[in-house]
């Protein structure tokens, strides 16, 4: 399975986890099964309409995901990281 | 140390009204910025003594690395005993005068004394020259932009300030020192607990700085030193470059995470987000001109905006997230525009942006005006300016207001407004406000992370107000995100010395032990290691229920060292 690799601001739902194993075939299967997994996870990875928030971005395997990044495909034992741009202020 | 100048120190007596110079103690090579200012302290300050009269000791030290080639590195700290907390304070702020302190060889200014008559001001002159006090009577009264346009009439356009405005002279307890930034305005302030009221007891309104032409400090192991720091800017600028458009784009995600603080912090979320988010600003860039910045020379951070008004023409610098959240979600004020207004007004008259929101949020919860009126909140700080009695209350902070209102919803920690960062979801955080020296300050130890076990609080906590204790030594931006194998690399390559990550670490140490030392000589005990019982009993989130329930021994065990692990070197210094 792929694992969703979370930051520590959004930990919250996650309870402190830091990586999660989920099932998917693509970055969309993946963030879904994590939020059944995790309620609460999802809204902080996309907004209303089903895009990824403009100040997250996605690594597959350390590489930053381009153009659909949802519709990108994952394959077993990949790592998807999620990243957030926040950081003080 | 570095080849080329001697090290110097300048020490001022502002009773007697002279300035001279001494070489910088060996002792204190490695000390620059924060820790430089503790050390000072802890030797040369009675703790006990009164925050505004001529035994405190205003100390004004740039960052190790000040004045040198390492990107982002030209940090100045200004510190005192504050007459806020009644503590140790130490504010850092940006511009250029830490970089041309350190051109000219000063390693820190120390002022000492008052001068007999209140009424008269004074300016600091530093160049190459010499040091000398002046008359300033001229600019008694002055706001900081009026003043420093005057100041470039007298002095070199190469100068650069530090200042203060009405409330500095005013004394009053949320006082900012302000610096110029790189295009010559004084919009970086070392904002927090009072310490240009320090400053304003001193008769001193000014310090001018002129480096001229002088060129950036040599390092030791020239060869090395560049070729680190071209290597250490490629690897930033490949990065996320997470202040790409400024601290204010955090506004959306810190809304997400209930730590945007929505009147006087009764909510942890505001209606407002998408009318105060920072894209808001960057949107305006294209009609109105502004743009984003470095607010000293060398900086690759950039996360600087300058914000103009609908004519196109300039009006404040920086409008960061913590303006933002405490001069508009915490007192109800939707648009971004209004808060670039109090922002300005801030920035005039040398207030710090989030103990004056905190007030102004406080007057508003108390009933004293309706949360939203952005032209009310415009008009108490103009008021200020007059010396009213409420407007002398706002610019004494939280507490005072609170006082005056006979209000009991005061967020603070040691007397210390909270910024936006809030501690009931970010418990960690919490901890680092009650236990940091410094009090309520997300720059001495952010932890954001809201899913963190509580029994990694006091590690978590004490690691983060360590990398930040070593960052704001270093001269560093904070924004750079530098840790302590990086700042030591650079120590060595600066100095020629083989210096640690290990000795970095102990002189972080050192210098929260130094504050604590200093906070416990002006009467602070473990009682005052707590924040405000609002923040305990009352919650944000979902159904209100994040309080700030850290148990008392976890927060006592952020005192405690713990043995140096691994990921300490490696943190990153955040706030």
């Amino acid at each position: 399975m792929p694992t969703l690799v979370i930051p520590p601001p959004y930990r919250g739902p996650t309870q402190g986890r830091d990586r999660i194993e989920v099932a998917g075939r693509s970055v969309r299967e993946c963030l879904a099964a994590a939020d059944a997994l995790h309620p609460g996870l999802l809204a902080m990875i996309v907004d209303a309409g089903g895009a990824l928030h403009r100040f997250n971005r996605l690594f597959r395997n350390g590489d930053p995901l381009q153009g659909d990044v949802l519709a990108a495909p994952l394959a077993d034992g990949d790592e998807l990281e999620l990243l957030s741009a926040i950081a003080g202020g | 140390m570095a080849e080329g100048l001697a090290d110097k120190m300048i020490r001022v007596d502002m009773t007697a009204l002279t300035a001279t110079t001494e070489p910088f103690p060996a002792a204190w090579r490695l000390l620059g910025g924060r820790a430089l200012s503790a050390r000072i302290l802890r030797d040369e300050c009675d703790p006990k003594c009164d925050p505004l009269g001529p035994g405190n000791v205003l100390v004004l030290a740039p960052g190790v690395l000040a004045g040198t080639s390492a990107p982002t590195s030209g940090r100045i700290s200004v510190g005192g005993k504050s007459p806020l907390t009644g503590g140790i304070k130490e504010a850092n702020a940006g511009g250029n005068p830490g970089q041309d302190l350190q051109k000219l060889g000063y390693r820190v200014i120390v002022v000492k004394g008052k001068p007999a008559d209140p009424d008269k001001r004074y300016g600091l002159e530093v160049d190459a020259t010499g040091v000398r006090v002046v008359p300033a009577d001229d600019t008694k009264g002055l706001w900081n932009y009026a003043l420093c346009e005057r100041l470039y009439q007298r002095y070199p356009q190469s100068a650069s300030f530090m200042s203060i405005g009405p409330a500095g002279e005013m004394q009053l307890s949320g006082a900012s020192v302000a610096c110029t930034d790189e295009k010559g305005r004084p919009a970086r302030h070392a904002a927090r607990g009072g310490l240009g009221a320090v400053m304003g007891s001193k008769g001193l309104k000014y310090v001018a700085i002129d480096a001229g032409k002088l060129a950036v400090r040599s390092p030791a192991v020239r060869k090395d030193f560049f070729a680190y720091a071209k290597e250490y800017t490629k690897a930033y600028q490949a990065g996320p470059q997470m202040f790409k458009w400024g601290t204010s784009s955090v506004v959306p995600v810190a809304n997400m995470l209930n730590t945007f603080p929505y009147k006087n912090r009764t909510e942890g979320q505001s209606p407002d987000a998408a009318t105060l988010d920072g894209k808001r600003i960057v949107e305006s860039f294209e009609t109105r001109g502004g743009g984003m910045h470095n607010c000293m020379t060398g900086c690759i951070v950039q996360c600087s905006n300058v914000v103009h008004d609908k004519d196109g023409n300039y009006k404040t610098s920086a409008l960061e997230f913590e303006t933002l959240t405490l001069l508009g979600a915490n007192c109800g004020i939707a648009s971004w525009e209004d808060v670039a207004d109090l922002d300005r007004l801030c920035d005039e008259l040398g207030l710090d942006t989030i103990e004056t929101g905190a007030a102004i949020a406080i007057y508003m919860d108390s009933g004293g005006m309706e949360f939203g009126d952005a032209e009310g909140a415009k008009r108490i700080l103009r008021e200020i300016a007059e010396g009213t009695e409420l407007g002398r209350a706002i610019g004494n902070g939280a507490v005072a207001i609170g006082k005056k209102r006979g209000h009991e919803r005061v967020p603070v920690a040691k007397g210390q407004a909270l910024p936006a960062w809030d501690p009931r979801p970010l418990k960690a955080t919490g901890v680092t406000y009650c236990t940091s020296p410094m009090g309520a300050d997300h720059t001495a130890g952010l932890i954001i992370n809201p899913g963190m076990p509580p029994t990694e609080y006091a590690r978590a906590s004490q690691e983060s107000q360590l990398a930040n204790a070593a960052c704001d030594s270093s001269g560093f931006c904070q924004f750079l995100q530098p840790n302590m194998e990086d700042i030591a690399k650079y120590y060595s390559l600066y100095t020629g010395e083989n210096v640690t990550r290990e000795q970095i670490a102990e002189m972080a140490w050192q210098c929260l032990a130094d504050e604590w030392a200093f906070n416990d000589g002006a009467g602070f005990t473990a009682a005052d290691d707590r924040l405000a019982d609002c923040l305990v009993e009352e919650g944000v989130g979902p159904n209100h229920g994040m309080k700030f329930d850290v148990p008392a021994d976890i927060i006592a065990a952020a005192k405690q060292r713990f043995e140096p692990r691994e990921e300490l070197y490696k943190l990153k210094a955040t706030g």
